[in-house]
């Protein structure tokens, strides 16, 4: 899933400039998961620039309102009424959402209350991890399950390189060397190898590197291109 | 004639099992204190929540107190 | 030029000395965080003679310097033969065979393809990184340009082809060690002509490494030269033992320059003169400059060894005289 963290107070009261009325947007789904932007961090954020506002001498207005998924226009027209009311949009959701809701509410400023950090998992509680990098190529088939492009901090598709040391990565500690991973599995699991094939350089045209991604699928489109023209 | 520290607002969030308890017998044993704490029982103090809290210092609240 | 090659690779100099069998010889210089020439004339005027061929490095340690065709090509001026180093952290693979155009154009005949320190440990740490490539793929897409005349997306030169002698780094001792030599054997399989390896300063260890590497036949197919370095104190010993990754010095080697500078065991840097801290350095420096010379002698006799790759990073003055106390001088002459 998508993985958010919130941005410093300070930060967001410097995006909401002087509005008088901020309308904080939380989303039900992934970020809600991650504790960074559901309905509770949307109150919560709400009561803390409600006092913050007051302590800096401009007390503002706000109030919050969480939608299932601020990605998707249908959840977004069940808060028309809230938005049209607010001056501000402080949207607590990912990247996505908050240009969702820009594009939703053209008329209203839209800005982010988090920082999408990554796609990852919680691999215990309280603690996220990054898994994927969204190459648009999988090669976890290669590699075990285990991602060397979102993973290994160079992205090695012939790793390790020489900075793996007793399993962890040369730039952390706290970083998993993802080539001892994958070597380690590939040989427990008698794979070892896929290890010993040169593999070519990636296409990276598929990844974030050809531009912004699209995809269309005719078969679940309602009206064709070629139709409406 | 209320003095400074009567317009002190403390909320005191307590567990009714324990906290509550003791100051319901407080009470019935004539202890005094303060009136500026109001108590807010909780069913227990692990009901205790972030939103609530920060609700009560938002309406005004000097201070909270859980006691469970 | 056919029928004069011999059936050389590229002809470079280094190329000469390996396959004439020569225990060969390279160094290292690191160009300046500045555009002065003067720098590297320097350098290599303390290194021309004393080896066959001079390392130049890329961005070293992610740090920005001097590139390292700029400098190899004031290096060449100068009479001494340059390997260049090329890493895939600062180009995609377009900027790599540019300036491997640009590099051949030039004169320079040896590369060493590295995947490069990660930029967080230099002076750009929010720098964004490349890695289109790995080292690998970048010795097999040279190799390529130079046996196939082809460029990485398949398609022909139009013209001269850039012919290089490729090399590529092994670390013997990182983690995970099993994979170690299959991972220089995939290198080999690449197309890598010669490596040069990190650090040595445990002999039995790059030994047993060393036979791994014989049993995979590797030695036979790409020429291996071990990397060795004088140490400057215990302190330095101990460091790189500590922090480095893939480097192991053994307690053995640490002792001998806590021998050295046991005239001042105990005693703070604070606590010293300027006279005896220089005194202490020098003799520090006189046994890091010997033991290195010692490593070199019991590396020699490890089978399979085509060579010494000598890493003096800003100490270019230390490799005179390792290179006279190995008994490697004077270099021998190639035609």
């Amino acid at each position: 899933m998508i993985i958010g963290e919130q941005k410093p107070l300070d930060e967001i009261q410097g995006l909401l400039e002087d509005a008088e009325k901020v309308l904080v947007v939380g989303c039900g789904t992934c970020v809600t998961v991650c504790f960074a932007g559901g309905s509770r961090e949307a109150q919560i954020l709400s009561s803390s620039l409600r006092m913050s506002s007051k302590l800096n001498g401009h007390p503002q207005d706000v109030s919050d309102v969480t939608v299932q998924r601020q990605c998707e226009w249908e959840y977004l027209d069940e808060i028309e009424k809230e938005v049209a009311e607010a001056d501000i949009i402080l949207s607590l959701a990912c990247g996505i959402g908050v240009q969702a809701m820009a594009k939703h509410f053209p008329e209203k400023w839209v800005v982010p209350g988090l920082n999408t950090t990554f796609l990852g998992i919680p691999v215990e509680q309280g603690i996220w991890e990054e898994r994927c990098a969204a190459c648009g190529d999988c090669v976890l088939g290669l590699t075990g399950g285990i991602c060397p492009i979102a993973r290994c901090s160079k992205s090695l598709l012939n790793g390790p390189c020489g900075g793996s040391e007793d399993g962890h990565c040369e730039i952390d500690p706290d970083i998993p060397c993802a080539w001892q991973l994958i070597y380690d599995r590939l040989t427990a699991m008698g794979r070892e190898d896929n290890l010993l094939e040169l593999q070519p350089p990636k296409n990276w045209q598929v990844s974030r590197d050809g531009g912004p991604r699209k995809i269309i699928r005719e078969d679940l489109r309602l009206i064709s291109d070629e139709l409406e023209s | 004639m209320s003095t400074e520290a009567d317009q002190i607002q403390i909320i005191a969030y307590c567990c009714q099992h324990c906290a509550y308890a003791a100051a319901d017998l407080a009470g019935g044993l004539r202890m005094q204190y303060s009136p500026s704490v109001k108590i807010v029982e909780l069913p227990c103090s692990g009901r205790m929540d972030v939103i609530a809290l920060l609700e009560a210092l938002e309406q005004g609240a000097d201070g909270i107190l859980v006691a469970g | 030029m056919s029928g004069k090659d011999n059936g050389y690779l590229v002809g470079s100099h280094l190329e000469k000395m390996l396959r004439a069998g020569h225990f060969a010889v390279t160094g290292e210089l690191g160009p300046p965080q500045s555009a002065d020439p003067a720098v590297i004339h320097e350098k290599a005027a303390l290194l021309k003679g004393y080896v066959d061929a001079v390392n130049i490095t890329d961005n070293q340690t992610a740090i920005v310097r001097m590139s390292s065709i700029g400098a190899g090509t004031l290096v060449l001026q100068d009479g001494l033969e340059p390997v260049i180093q090329m890493t895939c952290r600062d180009r995609n693979r377009l900027a790599i065979q540019a300036d491997l155009l640009g590099a051949y154009a030039l004169g320079l005949r040896n590369l060493l393809c590295l995947t490069g320190d990660h930029q967080i440990f230099g002076n750009h740490p929010t720098a964004k990184n490349v890695y289109d490539m790995d080292s690998l793929q970048m010795v097999q897409m040279v190799t390529d340009m130079r046996d196939k005349a082809i460029f990485q997306c398949g398609d022909e030169f139009k013209g001269q082809t850039a012919k290089f002698l490729v090399g590529a780094a092994a670390a013997p001792f990182a983690d995970p060690t099993p994979f170690r030599p299959l991972r220089l054997a995939k290198k080999v399989k690449a197309g890598a002509n010669f490596i040069q390896t990190q650090l040595i300063y445990d002999i039995e260890a790059f030994a047993a490494y060393m036979e791994k590497v014989r049993e995979l036949g590797l030695h036979e197919k790409a020429y291996i030269l071990a990397g060795v370095g004088p140490l400057k104190s215990p302190g330095m010993a101990k460091y790189m033992k500590k922090n480095v990754p893939g480097i192991l010095v053994p307690d053995e080697v640490i002792d001998r320059m806590l021998e050295a500078g046991k005239e001042w065991a105990g005693k703070k840097a604070a606590d010293l003169s300027p006279e005896e801290k220089k005194a202490r350095s020098k003799a520090w420096q006189t046994e890091g400059i010997q033991v290195c010379i010692d490593l070199i002698k019991e590396i020699q006799k490890i089978e399979g060894v085509a060579g010494i790759h000598i890493m003096a990073i800003e100490w270019e003055k230390a490799v005179k005289p390792i290179v006279e106390g190995a008994g490697l001088y004077p270099r021998p002459e190639v035609n």
